[in-house]
């Protein structure tokens, strides 16, 4: 039950799932609101628990991708077209590249940007670049611009998962749900 | 009078400020002294340097009684190492640039704590308020001269760093440790 099935995922596939992506629903309003605050205590605050969490979601990204190395994906139902196996592939791999990037992209302003930090004010965060103004004005601009494309590819993620279940009226969705699915 | 005299370096040169027999007068060598602070951000150090400061100092050693130590900080060289801190602590709120462009540290009461260490009870004056502060420090004398090195930590909201909103320490923390390393030589 904890490794996936020929069609349908196991409990910890569908776990990193749906741990990973209430992060990235929280990161994302994190961000937005920490880019956006005037200067003040809550703007730091804001920004600690966004670089904290991405943080965090890059280590599970990274576990998330080894367990699906190690483990391969439940195979589609019947009845997909060969434009949706490739849509779908294409944008499992934009999402999968976009949860690196954008944490990568951000450890990157936050080194160049020299601002001391401590993920949960626990674990210091080494500085993968130097200190350097244009690199963190160009890393951040790179980074927002990655959020956005990241917010169009879940747009599309989400979607295309109601589509299937409302419209295909397939197991797609319901086998990412959390528990045992009767499939129709 | 002899305090005033001492501090501004007039004695020997007007007949009613003879200075102590044991004292040394002693400059400051900037290329290798450091004046550094310590903020924190979300608990996690941040260092800032002050680039210029002066330190003036009547000292012996083995007398430290009838010394005085005068310290001056230009206030507006501070450098935290961070552009878009750099850019907020010169404003009202932080160190207020236009208001209090120096901070001063006097003190005429140098006492020996033990061995090599010392301590200049003393007067700051950083941001328009006027603090007694204890200043302890360690003495290493060389052929060249000597090397006073200490720490003290001072709280910010004492002297109106971080004003407004600022003032909450789960941010930016209270206590703020000053960290010194002067190097000093004989004035001629």
């Amino acid at each position: 039950m904890l490794r996936n099935a020929s069609d349908s995922w196991g409990a910890l596939a569908k776990l990193f799932h749906w741990v990973v992506a209430a992060l990235i629903l929280a990161q994302i309003a994190l961000g937005v609101m920490a880019a956006s605050w005037r200067v003040s205590p809550t703007k730091i605050e804001l920004f600690f628990w966004h670089k904290s969490t991405g943080m965090l979601i890059l280590a599970l990204v990274a576990q998330r991708l080894l367990w699906r190395l190690a483990n391969p994906p439940p195979e589609l139902p019947s009845g997909i077209a060969a434009w949706e196996r490739a849509a779908a592939r294409l944008s499992h791999l934009l999402l999968y590249a976009l949860m690196i990037a954008l944490p990568v992209t951000g450890w990157i302003v936050n080194s160049a940007s020299n601002v001391p930090f401590r993920i949960f004010w626990l674990i210091p965060l080494p500085a993968i670049v130097a200190p350097d103004e244009p690199t963190a004005d160009l890393a951040a601009l790179v980074h927002g611009g990655l959020a956005a494309l990241l917010a169009l590819a879940l747009v599309a993620h989400i979607g295309a998962a109601l589509r299937h279940h409302f419209v295909k009226r397939n197991t797609v969705l319901i086998r990412m749900l959390p528990g045992t699915w009767r499939t129709p | 009078m002899k305090e005033i005299a001492a501090l501004l370096g007039l004695c020997g040169l007007l007949a009613f400020a003879p200075c102590p027999v044991q004292a040394a007068d002693w400059k400051m060598d900037p290329a290798g002294s450091k004046l550094e602070f310590v903020a924190t951000f979300e608990k996690t150090a941040a260092p800032g340097v002050f680039k210029e400061f002066d330190a003036r100092l009547r000292f012996d050693p083995d007398k430290p009684a009838g010394g005085s130590l005068e310290v001056t900080v230009k206030v507006t060289s501070a450098d935290m190492n961070i552009a878009d801190v750099n850019k907020e602590i010169p404003g009202k709120d932080w160190f207020d640039y236009t208001a209090f462009p120096q901070a001063e540290f006097r003190s005429t009461d140098l006492r020996r704590i033990e061995g090599n260490r010392y301590v200049a009870r003393g007067v700051l004056l950083l941001k328009g308020v006027k603090q007694p502060v204890e200043v302890p420090f360690s003495w290493t004398a060389s052929a060249a001269g000597a090397v006073m090195e200490g720490e003290l930590t001072l709280k910010r909201g004492v002297f109106g760093i971080g004003a407004g909103e600022w003032e909450a320490s789960n941010v930016i923390g209270a206590d703020v440790k000053v960290k010194f390393k002067v190097k000093l030589r004989k004035a001629g």
